[in-house]
């Protein structure tokens, strides 16, 4: 056991070092020279130079790249060009906020999944199950910036009940996270609807069918403790679904996180910005993956026989 | 089923019958735009700006009075072109690397399989936004975004069919036979791997249909003014609170199609599993 978690944290270290290094030379290869993009449009050539010199592009990309590491492992990733900040500052202002939508969003979808999922398997002729398709083939058709749309169109415009963008305060996480949530959905609900109905033939539960243990601890208790595995392997994998969807309802809300941060960047051409959010972000994504993956092997022990 | 007439012979069911007429009317009105609406998508009409929907403009009109019908029409010619493009090369790559993390030597598996789990956990909005930092959007590189964020779900799929198939006989007969393995996986493996390609083409499709609009929302897909259904949401953006009409219709015909798409897609699927339960039977 100690040897796969330790095999899945240096995995998960090497991944994150390929990432850093591909994002740094793809950026400095070629997003031109950030000196010229810093500088003025008409700076003299000896400002530009002085501009390179701060910068440190005047020197060969393996002592760039070198002094970049350093510098990352320490916590400084450059300066902004638009706003004459640290990128982790910036980048550790807005990442609570992405991931505060990321959680709402991922909490509204399981419970949905979870309590829907299993009344549509217990009853498959029921009303419960015809929603819980429809939903699911809604979800999945409808973009994450369209059912935001309508979403502040009905919700915010006409009835006025929640804020249509910002970021200050618990109800304007709603709008988005309920449109994020909608995208994320159908294949949550799919899988645990498919696991509970299997669950749910199980000889244990007729068992304790047959004990006379209720319907509900049944469904909610017994049959979901296996049926939640499914989930969560579901749930991980779709962490970059999830976080796609996050981006877009930010722009789309005008909700102050990575996302909105990011897509300023890329219109300002902020280049240590967008090498810092990737590169960061890359890192969160990679460590959320480690611990689904060592929580999963805590839920289930013969995961981990199959990989010692 | 009956085995009678065209719907018993193709084994057609009507998830397919309804996502195929759903499909086709989005597709005939798309590439044959001027049969549903003679107006000019780009012709502008200052006279008519953010005209609200009535029988002269079905979708209204947009901030420069360009009829909204036309341009979704138009756009979607477009939008259908590019994620068709799009889902044949994730499909490609997909097939590709799905089939070498199951039968390539070790380390080409292992670093096959990290780069699967790698695209599928980071967010391809975030992805795009590094990549169009680099290069200038173009249709070019909306279509190569448009693979990168979907060929790790289609390589997914086919490593799990052929991992499956990996353990059969004829598998094992084959390598002491000493028949060359890529021969092995191309004639013997890739057909009992083609139905679920097939399947994924129209969930792929969908998809792709989904993509390519958010990349144009964002605006890192196709550049206006040329329509793409996307961009039209996007002009719409801030006029949302004025113009219901200018991001809810667009986005309608986004909807639609993945939904007629993943109809079919389903469909095929439900067909697949009842070939299959009937040569079994047989």
């Amino acid at each position: 056991m100690k040897i796969f978690i330790f095999q899945r944290i240096a995995q998960a270290a090497i991944i994150v070092c390929m990432i850093t290094i591909t994002v740094f030379i793809i950026l400095r290869l070629s997003a031109g020279d950030p000196a010229r993009i810093k500088a003025p449009v008409f700076a003299r050539a000896d400002i530009i130079e002085q501009y390179r010199r701060d910068f440190g592009t005047d020197r060969p990309l393996v002592e760039q790249l070198m002094s970049f590491v350093t510098n990352a492992v320490q916590g400084n990733l450059g300066d902004s060009f638009r706003y004459q900040a640290p990128v982790t500052d910036l980048i550790f202002d807005a990442m609570p906020k992405t991931l505060a939508l990321a959680g709402a969003a991922l909490l509204f979808s399981v419970t949905i999944a979870i309590v829907l999922g299993s009344l549509a398997a217990q009853r498959p002729q029921s009303i419960w199950a015809w929603l819980a398709s429809t939903v699911a083939l809604f979800g999945q058709s409808a973009p994450v910036f369209w059912t935001g749309s309508i979403l502040v169109l009905v919700f915010a415009v006409g009835l006025g009940w929640f804020p249509a963008g910002g970021g200050d305060g618990f109800s304007s996480i709603i709008l988005p996270a309920f449109a994020v949530m909608l995208s994320i959905l159908p294949t949550q609900l799919r899988i645990l609807r498919a696991a509970m109905e299997r669950a749910l033939q199980d000889e244990y539960i007729r068992t304790a069918r047959a004990f006379g243990v209720s319907n509900v601890r049944i469904t909610f208790v017994y049959a979901l403790k296996n049926a939640f595995l499914p989930l969560l392997t579901v749930i991980g994998l779709d962490v970059g679904y999830l976080l796609g969807g996050v981006i877009v309802a930010e722009v789309v809300f005008a909700y102050p996180g990575i996302g909105e941060l990011a897509l300023i960047a890329l219109n300002s051409r902020d280049f240590p910005l967008i090498q810092g959010i990737t590169i960061v972000s890359a890192s969160i994504f990679v460590a959320v993956n480690l611990a689904i993956d060592l929580l999963y092997t805590a839920l289930d022990p013969r995961i981990r026989l199959e990989h010692t | 089923m009956t085995s009678t007439g065209i719907t018993g012979r193709l084994y057609l069911n009507p998830l397919i019958i309804l996502g195929g007429l759903l499909f086709a009317f989005i597709v005939l009105s798309s590439f044959q735009a001027q049969l549903l609406t003679q107006a000019d998508p780009l012709g502008t009409d200052l006279g008519a700006i953010r005209q609200a929907p009535s029988l002269e403009h079905p979708f209204g009109t947009d901030g420069v009075g360009r009829d909204v019908l036309a341009r979704v029409a138009h756009g979607g010619r477009l939008s259908l072109q590019i994620a068709g493009v799009g889902m044949i090369g994730s499909l490609l790559v997909g097939s590709i690397t799905g089939l070498l993390a199951v039968f390539a030597p070790k380390p080409v598996r292992w670093s096959v399989e990290r780069a699967i789990d790698i695209q599928l956990a980071f967010p391809y909005v975030l992805m795009a936004i590094a990549i169009t930092s680099a290069v200038r959007p173009s249709t070019i590189v909306l279509i190569l975004l448009m693979i990168l964020a979907g060929w790790a779900a289609s390589a997914r799929v086919v490593r799990s069919i052929a991992l499956q198939e990996r353990g059969k006989d004829y598998v094992k007969a084959a390598a002491v036979l000493g028949i060359p393995k890529l021969r092995v996986v191309l004639l013997h493996v890739f057909p009992t791997v083609w139905p679920s390609v097939v399947v994924l083409a129209a969930m792929q499709m969908a998809a792709m249909i989904v993509f390519e609009a958010t990349l144009s929302f964002l605006g890192m897909g196709i550049q206006p003014p040329t329509p793409s259904w996307g961009g039209i949401m996007l002009d719409g953006k801030n006029y949302i609170t004025s113009s219901w009409w200018l991001t809810t219709l667009p986005g309608l015909a986004i909807l639609v199609t993945s939904l007629s798409l993943i109809l079919i897609g389903e469909g095929l699927q439900k067909r697949s599993l009842f070939l299959r339960s009937r040569e079994s039977d047989s």
